[in-house]
């Protein structure tokens, strides 16, 4: 049984990172219905820049992490102003193309500037806030069980990042006029939101959430320009899991998707399935949800009058 | 027995423009003079068989998204099933060639039709993810069931291809090689299929998918069974895909698991949006742009002494071609196409030698808009990436990196997937 909560507790750690990646994807979606192929590829690039920022700064963790969100989410806002505004209102496979050419943009201009061997890339360092200290120290041990530090910060950084979007969308007024954007963009305009600028800061605050998630993947995979491609194709999944639309959907599908990923990797027989086929069985489970609940566990079904 | 779809006029001419490029200039080029710089060497013949190989998949997969509004993103894996059919019935079981590329069609398009099934419950993105589900599985299955499929090391398919016909040497003085041979025998497999798919695109077949497309009620109301037809449309398109899969085995003579990754599927995708949608001819102009456009960069500028551009940026060049293909032709290559027909036919005179010229200078202009297009796109990515650096640091040089298409992707079936994975690909547990 210790076992078992060990690999339930490393899947929920997984499973947060691709919830962070998902719930990007979910923002930007919900705004503007364009799946963003370039997202973990977005982040990759971040994350690159906040390396290069890093050794500016000598190496101080925490000058660097709040200058590589908002580097981040101004790379993500000029994104959608200058390739993906043009397309706006676009069949939704032109997108989809202009996001894969993205993609290949950011993904080579990375690996042609930051060419060599994979970075190692810090976990975020301990800090003494009130003379407590956060980030620090071994490992955390619950029963038989034990938290190693980055995934218990993956898993604070998520819900951390959850709750202040949660405050951000309900209670500022800047939150309720993209809401009302994502809603409907005709009324919205009318009422003298900026429909145009509401998106831009859509992408912008996708970017960042994006980044976050890279600058937690970096210290487990090394920093290369190919660490966020399976990061995002869960994330996709997780997005998907949780219905597209909705934020905590993307959360509680990556959580789902990272514990079940594990438990079939470790629990299955290993003549037929066993950990080479934990994907495969991962996706199989997805799509008998979705068979049952087709826009996902909290997508809500879109009603067309014809 | 139903007849053939009247050819049109200007469908002949294209494909006779094709045609003739595909079949002569490409691999007789080495005996024609020093004219362009996009010629010569011989494995421009074996490239002319792949891109014939990706236009057959195009095709099929144009049919299902751009005729019936299925998108798909794992085509991939239906291209694997026709490849791994044909390869195996080849090399285990000795069946000759041309029987294992239908039996790879049939195999795949029965497959197709048990993936349409579930998928008339999904659209839009929730069926993207689900294809995309297939892609990314497929490597994964191909390496894991060994005793079938030979595992990670693949499959060496030599086909047993009866040689070229006495009569081309005896009455056009001409030896084929078996590259060349090879690219006639893809390309009457292509031919057949192109004319299949007009004329499927132009029966009642086609019009009840293009009805389901527009509106899935209206065409009900029409008296048109969209769960039929919508599954009909599945089958069909990974029956195309699997009859290119066993073109592919016998045109690279090697299959493995990781061929049929998830870059194929996108690059399919790709294809069909940037050829045009819905246009069969599209689907042709497309697969050729996506081998031509990122070797541009190479053919163009590194004639020039001095010049020598990183293969990574040829790839970010292709991206940006993308970008503003999408922008600025969001029809695509063939929409491209027609809007230049017709513009130039609206000022010759309406006569039939008015629209040849038309015709002749509308795929000059497609041709040149295009080149136009790209070397723009390449002269601002340059300078773009040239000027100082702002927060860079890497020194600059080249890396062994084979486009970012192939090899980030290559790896997407595992998790977290980074160079560092090679290692840990015998301990996947151990990856944290």
């Amino acid at each position: 049984m210790a076992d078992f909560w060990q690999q339930v507790v490393v899947g929920l750690a997984t499973g947060s990172l691709y919830g962070l990646m998902a719930l990007a994807l979910v923002l930007i979606y919900r705004s503007t219905h364009v799946l963003n192929f370039a997202q973990g590829e977005m982040a990759m690039f971040s994350t690159f820049l906040a390396w290069s920022i890093l050794i500016r700064v000598d190496n101080h963790y925490w000058v660097m992490f709040p200058l590589a969100v908002l580097v981040a989410a101004a790379l993500g806002g000029l994104t959608e102003r200058v390739v993906v505004r043009p397309v706006e209102g676009a069949p939704i496979l032109n997108i989809v193309i202009v996001t894969l050419g993205l993609y290949a943009i950011f993904s080579n201009v990375a690996s042609w500037r930051w060419i060599g061997r994979p970075k190692p890339f810090p976990t975020p360092p301990e800090i003494h806030v009130a003379g407590l200290k956060f980030f620090g120290g071994d490992a955390l041990h619950v029963g038989p069980t034990v938290i190693n530090y980055h995934d218990l910060t993956i898993m604070v950084f998520a819900a951390l990042i959850m709750v202040a979007l949660y405050l951000f969308f309900q209670y500022t007024s800047l939150g309720l006029a993209m809401r009302a954007t994502a809603h409907n963009p005709v009324a919205s305009r009318l009422m003298g939101i900026r429909v145009g600028r509401m998106l831009t800061i859509g992408w912008a605050l996708s970017a960042a959430v994006g980044a976050v998630a890279g600058l937690l993947i970096a210290p487990i995979v090394l920093l290369t320009s190919a660490m966020m491609v399976g990061a995002l194709l869960y994330a996709f999944a997780a997005a998907v899991l949780g219905g597209l639309d909705s934020p905590v959907g993307a959360i509680v599908g990556g959580l789902i998707i990272g514990v079940s990923e594990n438990l079939v990797g470790a629990y299955t027989p290993q003549e037929w399935l066993g950990p080479e086929m934990k994907l495969t069985v991962t996706l199989c489970i997805i799509l008998v949800v979705l068979l049952v609940r087709p826009t996902g566990i909290f997508g809500r079904r879109a009603l067309r009058r014809v | 027995m139903r007849r053939l779809a009247p050819l049109r006029t200007s469908t002949v001419v294209i494909f006779g423009v094709l045609a003739f490029f595909l079949l002569w200039w490409i691999p007789f080029s080495h005996v024609l003079p020093d004219v362009v710089p996009l010629r010569f060497a011989p494995y421009r013949t074996l490239e002319a068989s792949q891109v014939a190989v990706w236009v057959i998949v195009a095709v099929g997969l144009n049919i299902l998204t751009g005729f019936n509004g299925q998108i798909s993103l794992g085509h991939g894996a239906f291209v694997a099933i026709g490849a791994y059919t044909a390869a195996i019935l080849m090399v285990d079981h000795g069946w000759p060639f041309w029987t294992t590329i239908i039996a790879g069609g049939v195999l795949a398009g029965g497959v197709g039709f048990l993936v349409g099934v579930p998928a008339l419950r999904l659209t839009g993105p929730y069926l993207a993810m689900a294809t995309l589900g297939l892609a990314l599985a497929t490597p994964q299955v191909l390496s894991k069931y060994e005793g079938l499929t030979h595992g990670n090391q693949g499959i060496n398919v030599r086909p047993e291809v009866p040689p070229p016909p006495a009569f081309i040497k005896d009455w056009f003085g001409l030896s084929l090689s078996r590259d060349e041979w090879m690219w006639f025998l893809v390309l009457s497999i292509v031919l057949i299929m192109l004319v299949l798919a007009l004329n499927i695109v132009r029966s009642r077949i086609g019009r009840a998918f293009v009805a389901i497309r527009d509106s899935e009620i209206a065409a009900q109301a029409m008296g048109i069974s969209v769960p039929r037809y919508k599954t009909m449309a599945f089958a069909i398109s990974a029956f195309y895909a699997g009859v290119a899969g066993g073109t592919y085995a016998l045109v690279h003579e090697y299959i493995a698991p990781e061929n049929f990754n998830i870059t194929m599927s996108m690059n399919l995708l790709t294809t069909i949006v940037i050829g045009g949608l819905a246009s069969i001819l599209g689907s042709v102009l497309g697969a050729i742009g996506l081998v031509v456009v990122p070797e541009l960069p190479e053919l163009v500028f590194n004639r020039i002494p001095g010049v020598n551009i990183p293969v990574e940026l040829s790839w970010a060049f292709y991206g940006v071609v993308l970008i503003l293909i999408m922008i600025f032709a969001p029809y695509g290559l063939a929409g491209l196409f027609h809007r230049s027909v017709r513009w130039v036919s609206s000022w010759t005179l309406r006569s039939r030698a008015g629209i040849l010229v038309g015709l002749v200078v509308g795929v000059a202009t497609t041709m040149v808009v295009g080149f136009a297009l790209g070397l723009v796109a390449f002269l601002v990515t340059t300078a773009w990436v040239w000027a100082p650096p702002l927060v860079g640091v890497g020194a600059r040089g080249y890396s062994r990196w084979i486009g970012a298409l192939t090899s980030p992707l290559a790896s997407a079936g595992e998790t977290e997937a980074g160079p560092e994975d090679q290692s840990s690909q015998d301990h996947p547990d151990a990856e944290r």
